[in-house]
């Protein structure tokens, strides 16, 4: 069984408004890809990301999402407004779909995701097109 | 930029105006004892309960407005209509409501409703002047749901108290949830045996007035 990760760059994601991001995020998620993205979602685009998973949920195929984002965005005032004239939010964001992520947690030193592969072979074909 | 704007305008506006009754919401994750807690304010308060309480995960799944609650403490009196939240969470899978005895049928219809509660829950945000973040101390805090709910708050400026509850079970640890979210007050209560209560109430008034 296979995992599919994928890498989505800052510049990739500043391109983007919120609800262009979250569609994109979202679209990836329902085909079974594991996400990483290059920047800390802010906490409003999590509130939105949760409310347009909630939206999408059906009970057969997509039971929703399980994310994490590592921030190390900056504190002070003035690197606030050097990293918004950046475009910029340092950090890391993982989201995957809650069929093959049974776990993110966070460990003193490190965060920790426990995938699982449980997807059935023709499900996999299907949306493949195969 | 824009968050931090709206949050010292919002600390500015309290300084000049503060409200004589609140509207009170209650977030935190699925299974917290936010009703639990919204009984016992109201038992408390208004000699009756108000919601539904059980070990079903999504117990509530639309919001729950008590209005006109008049708490007196040793620093006076406070008014507020409480708005008791359905659990924030990011999956809703029908399979985990048959575990407890309900037909497919009965499942797929509450998760429907759980996920339209979550929806509410969340349009809410704008809606609240202050808010109590319920987390159960039995659990790891560290989870994005909690830091989401919280960074969420943080961005909007609505000024909120953490409450750990259950702290009547042997594996309780509100310090843990100090320890997670130290810019915060954390007030360690049991929503079900009433212990600490009515130190929640004076930080209400404290913090939340």
């Amino acid at each position: 069984m296979e995992i599919q990760l994928d890498f989505v760059s800052a510049e990739t994601l500043a391109r983007k408004g919120s609800a262009e991001k979250i569609s994109f995020i979202l679209d990836k998620i329902k085909r079974n890809i594991i996400v990483v993205l290059e920047e800390a979602l802010e906490p409003q685009e999590e509130a939105e990301l949760i409310e347009a998973t909630m939206r999408e949920i059906d009970a057969e195929e997509f039971h929703g999402i399980e994310f994490y984002r590592i921030d190390s965005r900056a504190k002070g005032l003035r690197e606030k407004i050097a990293e918004y004239i950046a475009g910029r939010r340092h950090g890391i964001t993982i989201v995957g779909p809650t069929r093959l992520i049974e776990a993110i947690k966070r460990e003193p030193d490190y965060i920790s995701m426990l995938a699982k592969v449980d997807i059935p072979q023709e499900e996999k074909k299907k949306k493949e097109g195969k | 930029m824009l968050s931090e704007l709206k949050k010292s305008l919002r600390k500015l506006l309290k300084i000049f105006k503060r409200k004589k009754q609140i509207q009170l919401g209650f977030y935190g994750p699925v299974n917290a004892g936010k009703t639990t807690l919204a009984n016992r304010i109201s038992l408390d308060w208004l000699g009756k309960e108000v919601g539904t309480v059980s070990e079903v995960p999504h117990e509530t799944r639309h919001v729950q407005k008590i209005e006109n609650i008049v708490v007196t403490t040793n620093n006076g009196e406070l008014k507020m209509n409480i708005v008791d939240m359905p659990g924030i969470a990011t999956q809703v899978d029908y399979k985990s409501f048959k575990a407890f005895g309900m037909s497919e049928e009965e499942a797929k219809a509450r998760a429907r409703e759980a996920t339209k509660g979550v929806i509410e829950a969340i349009k809410w945000l704008d809606n609240v002047d202050a808010v109590l973040v319920v987390l159960d101390s039995t659990q790891d805090p560290y989870t994005q749901v909690n830091v989401t709910i919280i960074g969420n708050l943080e961005a909007r400026g609505i000024p909120m108290i953490i409450v750990a509850n259950k702290i009547d079970l042997p594996e309780a640890n509100p310090d843990s949830i100090a320890n997670a979210f130290p810019q915060h007050v954390v007030v360690p209560i049991s929503a079900a045996t009433g212990e600490n209560i009515e130190k929640l109430y004076e930080a209400i008034q404290e913090h939340l007035t």
